[in-house]
């Protein structure tokens, strides 16, 4: 790579230049902010302002922030904020969804082993051949459907950047895509980078179904795109089977495509998961995608996928190459390993997490909260208004504060923020020990508004 | 950053860390440019720079470094300034350098994808919400091994210089020993941009096939790395013929790989020892 001492301009030359140039490379000058869609935790939890003499001391003082102007509104992230809120308060982290406990022993092994095999250069840009052959297996077994590993698996950094590269490989500027709120904040981000027109259809509660009425005159001819999030997080909803159908016939009519985060799909305990690709006519027209993460209690690895047919997996796999352009090496080879885990090891995770789900729920509901059914992922989702407070990010301030427990306000997760406003989140990632310890935090101290 | 460029940084506001280098380019352009906005770029220059610009609305604006010592003439930056951009309304101009960190190259292990951004704070914090929205975080443990390979003491990475050195120099005499035309010994990096012997009237697309075929080693085009400007009224037409002359080879391999190229190399030379591959 060109090393900056091969140019040949000086530092003479450079100041031959005209002085608006220099003057634009001396300062930097501020762009407009709008304000920020986030609950107001910054001034304590904010990462730029952190204090820090030694850095005033060497540093000129704070510019303000820099951003292209249609990711203004993205910040930090509530989970990153309330996760550090919980480290300064001391909170029992029922927020942000990732396990207290940690994956199988035969997955690490797995990655260790790659590792000391020397599996540590680049893999193929998408995908080691072994993970994207186990992925199509693993598949084929859930769906039914076969498809070819070579030309229809994308290995992407996490089902995070699976969806950036589904959004930024298949959208156009302008192209409307269609998302149900309650939705995870990056699918607003990665649209927004895409250019593209999000449409939102909330889902409401006590039961988060899909209003028909309202989704058939949202498609219009420049709907390009649906994205279904089942098992849904925040809500636990899981789509069901009517709901998929209608959908579909409306996709097919309107020659749309729909994109799946099926992340959850082996925490589904009311009902089975249905994969949108399984159904008539669709697979064609579908981006499949998933992670190792949740299911296998490795949030922090990223190894993630797509599966699509080839006139789709083409835009994914140009996007991903500009992203990340490969995905981290050990860490395929035993994804591979774990998506071979014999059916026990998925009935044993249901059980495990069914008993701490009824950890949680028993004792939400004897606190005091509205718990709406959920379903599947490892989230619910509670009315929090018995207690008083004005919203869900007051409430989840007060919660943390005054009784030292997490949730996180599911007002972020809506474009109109006050659709929001009643329901709070919480998880039930986390061993029975910190559940119950959470559980009788809450009865001592939150008690409902007489 | 201290140790190495006498910068103090401040890691909690000036570092994003990514998802590789890879993703930290991406996460920054993201973060930063407007759909319309002009990137430079110094070719030859990496496939993937021009490529992200372009998925993030932007438009990669191409300054040509000149064979065959790839110097800056800096009548063609200034022009790339001005001529591209009518309106003369530039706001600010942004400076990326993308440095490819001895350290993780040391530790040969490019595929664990650990990389970061350094910037002032209100940059590195607009990278770091936006490299959240693309991937979330970097493998977690290798983030936690990387601070472990940060910590080598130097004597590690001297050693480490002088191996590599000695694979460059062997590369370069096999290189120059067959026909390529060798201007200068690279002085960082893993790879050597040779220029395809005088003799050999194939393109670098070509010539790859045939080494490929008939030799068995493979090596990158340099047309991949060229990205053509059309000429303007401020730009006369040039003979950019050299853009498809240079091979990029890589010798950040094993003595014995590098050893058994040479030799596969060697059986396609005539008796004067000039490459003769058609």
């Amino acid at each position: 790579m060109m090393q900056l001492s091969q140019c040949t301009w000086t530092f003479p030359e450079l100041l031959k230049r005209p002085a608006f140039l220099r003057r634009s490379i001396d300062s930097i000058s501020s762009r407009s902010r709008s304000s920020s869609k986030y609950p107001s935790f910054m001034a304590s939890a904010s990462t730029v302002s952190a204090p820090n003499t030694e850095a005033e001391q060497t540093h000129n003082p704070p510019q303000p922030l820099q951003v292209a102007k249609r990711l203004e509104k993205f910040k930090t992230t509530i989970f990153t904020q309330m996760s550090m809120l919980a480290i300064k308060h001391g909170a029992i982290n029922l927020g942000q969804g990732f396990p207290n406990f940690d994956g199988p022993e035969f997955v690490k092994e797995a990655a260790i082993q790659a590792i000391k095999d020397g599996k540590n250069q680049y893999a193929r840009g998408y995908g080691v051949p072994d993970l994207n052959s186990a992925v199509a297996d693993r598949f084929k077994k859930d769906t039914g459907l076969v498809v070819d590993p070579e030309k229809e698996v994308t290995v992407t950094s996490g089902c995070t950047e699976a969806i950036a590269a589904t959004m930024l490989g298949l959208i156009n500027p302008g192209d409307e895509v269609i998302l149900f709120a309650p939705f995870y904040d990056s699918y607003e981000a990665t649209l927004s980078m895409a250019g593209a027109q999000i449409k939102s259809i909330t889902l409401r509660p006590p039961d988060f179904a899909v209003p028909m009425d309202e989704l058939k005159s949202a498609i219009s001819k420049n709907t390009r795109a649906i994205l279904i999030n089942t098992p849904h997080n925040p809500t636990g909803k899981m789509f069901t089977r009517e709901e998929l159908n209608v959908i579909a016939s409306l996709c097919i009519e309107n020659d749309v495509l729909v994109f799946t985060d099926e992340v959850y799909d082996k925490l589904a305990f009311e009902m089975d998961h249905i994969s949108m690709a399984s159904l008539p006519g669709m697979y064609e027209r579908t981006v499949t995608m998933n992670s190792l993460g949740k299911t296998f209690s490795l949030t922090g690895w990223k190894i993630g996928w797509t599966v699509a047919p080839p006139h789709l997996t083409w835009g994914v796999r140009q996007a991903h190459s500009f992203l990340t352009f490969a995905t981290c090496t050990p860490m395929q080879w035993a994804a591979a390993t774990a998506l071979r885990a014999p059916d026990s090891y998925y009935e044993e995770l249901k059980r495990d997490y069914s008993a701490k789900k009824a950890i949680l729920v028993e004792g939400l509901k004897a606190v005091g909260f509205r718990v709406y059914p959920s379903s599947g992922t490892y989230f619910v989702v509670v009315d929090h208004t018995p207690f008083g407070l004005k919203d869900d990010i007051a409430f989840c301030e007060y919660l943390i504060k005054e009784v030292g427990v997490v949730a996180i306000p599911t007002s972020v997760f809506y474009l109109h923020p006050e659709d929001g406003k009643n329901l709070v989140r919480f998880t039930f990632c986390k061993d029975e020990g910190t559940l119950r310890a959470a559980v009788e935090r809450m009865k001592e101290k939150l008690k409902p508004k007489q | 950053m201290k140790e190495m460029h006498g910068l103090d940084v401040d890691p909690l506001t000036d570092i994003a860390i990514c998802s590789g280098q890879t993703e930290a380019f991406a996460a920054a352009v993201f973060a930063l440019i407007d759909p319309g906005d002009e990137v430079i770029l110094f070719d030859p220059s990496y496939e993937t720079y021009g490529g992200c610009i372009t998925m993030a609305g932007g438009i990669p604006v191409c300054v040509d470094l000149d064979p065959p010592h790839w110097t800056s003439d800096p009548n063609k930056a200034y022009e790339a300034f001005y001529c591209q951009n009518k309106s003369y309304n530039i706001e600010q101009v942004l400076v990326c350098i993308i440095n490819y960190h001895r350290k993780l190259y040391g530790i040969k292990t490019a595929g664990w994808r650990v990389g970061w951004a350094i910037a002032s704070a209100c940059i590195a914090s607009t990278i770091r919400n936006i490299h959240t929205r693309i991937t979330d975080c970097a493998p977690a443990p290798f983030q936690e091994a990387v601070v472990t390979a940060l910590r080598i003491p130097p004597e590690y990475f001297e050693l480490l210089r002088s191996d590599y050195e000695s694979k460059r120099d062997f590369i370069i005499k096999m290189l120059a020993g067959v026909g390529f035309r060798i201007q200068f010994k690279p002085q960082g990096s893993v790879f050597v941009f040779a220029e395809l012997p005088e003799s050999c009237l194939l393109s670098d697309v070509e010539f790859i096939k045939e080494s490929i075929k008939q030799a068995g080693v493979v090596a990158v085009p340099g047309c991949r790395f060229f990205h053509t400007m059309p000429p303007s009224d401020k730009r006369p037409p040039a003979d950019l013929s050299y853009q498809q002359r240079y091979i990029r080879f890589a010798f950040c391999k094993s003595d014995a790989t590098l050893a058994a190229a040479a030799q596969k190399i060697a059986g396609f030379s005539d008796a004067r020892g000039r490459l003769k591959l058609f």
